[in-house]
Formats: structure tokens, sequence, C-alpha cells
């Protein structure tokens, strides 16, 4: 598994009467490896753009993007490392059934036929959706088709999971329930994860690390590590309370300095 | 226990997620029943007075059909049961199979290569700004073309041969076809093909998998008009001197001043038609459709 390493990422949109939007403005991080890094920022700073360039679905326009993988010197992993991508809302083919969906990007990915099979029953038992792998996603709830989102992005089993507000659209209980079984599942895999987010309890549970973004054009303003290791983070717990808060005055704080600089 | 020791995270409350099984819909929509007061009726009983209704509206007709071959002369009107009787001698002659094969293959040969042009040009103009500025004027200008003329132009270009047939039923439908390909390709959902583009989709596969299917209710429902159109035009041909064909069979009635086959070459034609746009249409769009749970709107 890799890590990423994002320096200097400067991006542009062309606006609609043709001059340019600064959308990214030079941000540099690196995320850890073997967990979930949160990329904590306001709606329109341009997250979902730099999960794109990660991608490939966009290119930078000054910067790279780095997959590396540590050891005593870091080495420079190979340049098209396999990501797997939750969205939003999740993007899944209707027409097909939920093993479907996951064929789909393991024929995407080349995976060989005669794992197919396993993969298909290890991830969908994961995601708890073993029993529902003939159905059809337009008879299945809002959670569990961002579940069988979840399982495709990790049936390829990618060096980096790749994950854009995922849990954004859902009712709080679905999200809340979704956000457990997503961490648990992770820190089972050891997975490398970077998870887009609003929401600073979100980050503050999901986060082995919280990078926290400026408005547009965006920087980085703050790193943070979270103390608490993911089996000790509890909705409920007065240690994760207190890091929450903590990380929500960070937040507001500078935010705050940021708007008057 | 820390969670991260227990087993696999239980999935959501398993029975009330799921909406409804497919394998379960079924029912058509429900007319809206406006100030109906009484209780719903049994779903069977429901069934039982569709099936009625329906039987009673062909009665119907057949009842004034009857009629007004009481008050018209037989070569003008005739009998219902003496041209029934004519459609069973059609049927008995064998003629029918024959006829309505040749009259059906023509039909099919067009479309078919009115499908192979217009898919591939339907979705190239949705997705290339150039090529739709190319090619609007002609797809719409064809539009608009009778398909009458075209069947005089292919004969007069092809001569009286089953070219002239297949060239005249495509040329007709195509540009209908072109359009909805064109306007289907144009509201394709672009976070699927992004989506397929992250999982490193083959170029067939963002086609097979991704693209097609979000077309497949354009492609039925051009198919269908097409048809309608595809009908009239075959028989056009067929009727300008061709020795076989549903058409052929019509005019040589004509010719013969006999009412009796000309309705009953009609007739028959229209109940295959009505077999093959009911039947086997429906049957394609409910197979290619399953996915997608019924919408009962008028359902209360
Ligand atoms: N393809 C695009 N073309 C032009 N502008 C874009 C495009 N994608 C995003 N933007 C703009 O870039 C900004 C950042 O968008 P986004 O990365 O989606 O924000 P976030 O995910 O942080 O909410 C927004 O103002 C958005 O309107
Ligand atoms: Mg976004």
């Amino acid at each position: 598994m890799a890590y990423v390493r994002v320096d200097q990422a400067v991006k542009f949109f062309p606006r609609e009467d043709g001059s340019q939007m600064l959308v990214l403005n030079g941000v540099s991080f690196e995320t850890k490896e073997h967990g979930i890094t949160c990329l904590l920022g306001p709606s329109g700073c341009g997250k979902s753009t730099l999960l794109n360039v990660i991608s490939g679905l966009e290119r930078l326009d000054r910067g790279q993007i780095e997959f590396r993988v540590s050891g005593s010197n870091p080495k420079l992993e190979n340049r098209n490392p396999k990501l797997g991508y939750v969205f939003q809302d999740p993007r899944l083919l209707n027409w097909k059934r939920v093993e479907g969906n996951l064929t789909f990007a393991l024929k995407g990915m080349r995976i060989p036929r005669a794992e197919w099979e396993r993969r298909l029953g290890k991830y969908l038992e994961l995601v708890g959706l073993l029993e529902f792998r003939q159905q059809y996603p337009l008879y299945l709830s809002g959670g569990m088709r961002q579940r069988v989102g979840l399982a495709r992005g990790l049936v390829i089993e990618p060096e980096v999971l790749l994950m854009d507000e995922p849990f954004s659209k859902l009712d709080q209980l679905t999200a809340r329930k979704l956000r457990e079984d997503a961490l648990q599942i992770c820190a089972r895999l050891r997975q490398t994860a970077l998870l887009v987010t609003h929401d600073v309890e979100e980050a503050a549970y999901m986060g082995e690390r919280i990078v926290v973004f400026s408005a547009r054009p965006a920087h980085i303003i703050e790193v943070v590590d979270n103390p608490l290791a993911p089996s000790d983070r509890n909705f409920d717990d007065l240690h994760f309370i207190q890091f929450k808060k903590k990380l929500l005055n960070t937040v507001l704080k500078l935010i705050d300095q940021e708007v008057r600089v | 226990m820390s969670p991260l020791d227990s087993t696999t995270p239980a999935g959501p409350t398993r029975q009330e997620d799921v909406i409804t099984d497919p394998s379960g819909a079924g029912s058509l929509p429900r007319p809206i029943e406006i100030g109906s007061r009484r209780g719903q009726p049994a779903a069977g009983r429901q069934a039982l007075q569709d099936i009625a209704l329906r039987i009673a509206s062909i009665v119907a007709l057949l009842f004034i059909w009857w009629l007004l071959s009481l008050i018209f002369p037989p070569t003008l009107i005739p009998k219902p049961w003496e041209t029934f009787a004519e459609v069973g001698a059609i049927i008995g002659a064998g003629d029918l199979f024959f006829e309505m094969g040749n009259t059906l293959r023509r039909v099919g040969v067009g479309f078919g290569l009115a499908m192979a042009v217009s898919i591939p040009l339907g979705i190239f103009m949705g997705t290339m700004r150039s090529l739709e500025s190319f090619f609007e004027p002609p797809v719409v200008l064809g539009l608009t073309m009778p398909g009458l003329i075209w069947a005089v132009l292919a004969i007069m270009f092809f001569g009286l041969t089953e070219t002239s047939a297949y060239a005249a039923v495509a040329i007709t439908i195509m540009p209908m076809l072109t359009i909805s390909l064109w306007q289907g390709t144009k509201s394709i959902d672009k976070d699927l093909i992004d989506m397929s583009k992250v999982f490193h989709a083959s170029p067939w596969s963002k086609v097979v998998d991704v693209i097609m299917p979000q077309l497949i209710s354009h492609i039925l429902a051009a198919i269908r008009y097409g048809l309608g159109l595809a009908w009239k035009v075959v028989v056009v041909v067929e009727m300008f001197g061709f020795s076989n064909g549903v058409g052929y069979r019509v005019v040589r009635g004509f010719n013969t001043f006999s009412m009796k086959t000309v309705l009953a070459w009609t007739i028959t034609f229209l109940v295959v038609m009505i077999v093959i746009e009911f039947g086997m249409i429906g049957w394609l769009e409910r197979t290619v459709t399953r996915w997608r749970p019924r919408v009962e709107a008028w359902r209360r």
C-alpha cells in the first residue's frame, strides 16, 4: 500500500467569461499510510477537485502528486497505482445487479477472472450485503447503495481509496452507522484512504490525520493528527468529544485568522 | 472489546431496507378514478373487468361493421363473417406466411440498416459538437420528407428490386431514429462516465455497460415509432409493382374490386403488427428494464 504526497498543487478552472478561477493555491500535504486521512474544508473550496486530480480525472496546472511507499528511504511507487473511488451519490450502474457493479470495476482494472468470486464474497460480506448480491440497486435503500459504492471501491484492492463525502447525503442515523462500519473496515484492511468531508465530527471520528483546507482558493492551514486510535473513537466517549471540540476550535480560529488576513 | 475485534459489521436492518422485490413487480399503472367512492375491487376482479371491457369494445366494433353491411351492398362493405372466412382461406392456402414473410423481411432488413447507421450517428452527434452541426440539417430535412416520396425515389433509382424496398424503409425511419439517439445521448449522465474512467473501463465496456443502457428507452421508443412508419412505406413500395408481399395482395384485391380481399389482408396485417408491437416489443422492453422498479403513480 502507498501513501500520497501532494506538492504545491495549483489548479485553475476557466470561468464562463473566459477568465481563470484559482481553485487550488499551492496545496501541499502527505497522507498517512495504512490509515484514513481526512480533507476537511468548507464547501466549494476545491476538495473534490483535488480528489479528481489525484484520480487522474483532472490535471494540475502546477505542482505534483506522488504515490510513495515508506521504507528507510521513501521510494517512489509506480506512477499508476490502483485507486478506488467512492462517490457522494454512489454512481452505480442501476441496470446491473450489485455484483455486476463490482465486476464492472474488476473488469476495468483487469483483475483476473479467477479472482472475482473470492473478492465478491469477501467485500460484499465486509459491507454486509452478501445476501443482496443479486439485487438491483434501485431496490435498495440509500444507505445500502452507498455500501455497494464502498464495496466497489474496495473490491479492486486499491493502493489508495478515495472517498468524496460518501455519507453526506444520508440521514443522520444511517450515516453514523456507515461511518462506524467504514472506519472498522478500513482499519481491518489497513487501508490507505483519503476522505473528503466538510463535517468536523466526521473528520475527528474517521481521520488518523486531518488536513484542514482554507476557503477557495484552497491552501492547507493546519494538519492535525488524531490522538485516539480508531478503536478508541466513540461518539459518546469523553476523550473523543474533547478532541472533536479542540478540532472545531482550531478550525474556527484558523478560519477567523484567514478572514482577517 | 474493541470494534476491531468484532466480526463483520452488521448490515442495516435487512427487510425494511428493501423497497420491493423485482420479481414481485408487476401490474400496470391504474388510471386515476376521480370521484370513485367504492372500495377498491380485488386485483383479480379488476383484471377480469378490464378484459371484459376490451372484449366488449371489439364486439361493438364488429356490430357496427355488421350494421353497415346491412345498409351498403356487399361489394362495398362485405359481411364480417365472410371477411373472416376469407382470412381463414388466406391462412389455409399458405399464402399468409409467404406474403407476410416477404413484407416482414423487407421491414426487418430496412430497419436493421437504419439502426446500423442511426445508432452510431446519433451517439456521435450527441457527443461531438462538429458532427452535430454538420448532420443536423439533413436529419431535420429527412424528418419532414414523406415516406411516399422516398418510395417513389427508391423505385426510380433501384427499379423494382428488393433493394428499393430495403432502401425506402431504411431512409424513411433513419432521421427519426437518429434524432432520438442524438437527443438521448445528450442526456447521458456525465458522472457515470467519470466513474467508468476512474475504474479504467475499456471503450467497449463504456459503450456497452454505461452508455447503451441509458439509451435503451430512447431506442425502444424510436423502434415503436419507426415500425409504424416502416409498415406504411413497405406497403406502398409493394403496391408499385412488386409481385409479392401484403401490399401486392391488397392492390390485387383493388384491381379486381374485391373489397373482401382488401379487408381480409388488411386485417391479417393489423393483427400481425399488433402482435409484434405489443407482444415482441413489449416483451423486449420488460426484459431490458427489469432493473427499474415499476412506476405505480396511480395506485392508491
Ligand atoms: N469542471 C469545472 N469547471 C469549472 N469550475 C469547476 C469545475 N469543477 C469545479 N469547479 C469549481 O471549483 C470550485 C471547487 O469545487 P469542488 O472541488 O467541487 O469543491 P468542494 O468539493 O470542496 O465542495 C467550485 O467553485 C466549483 O464551482
Ligand atoms: Mg465536493
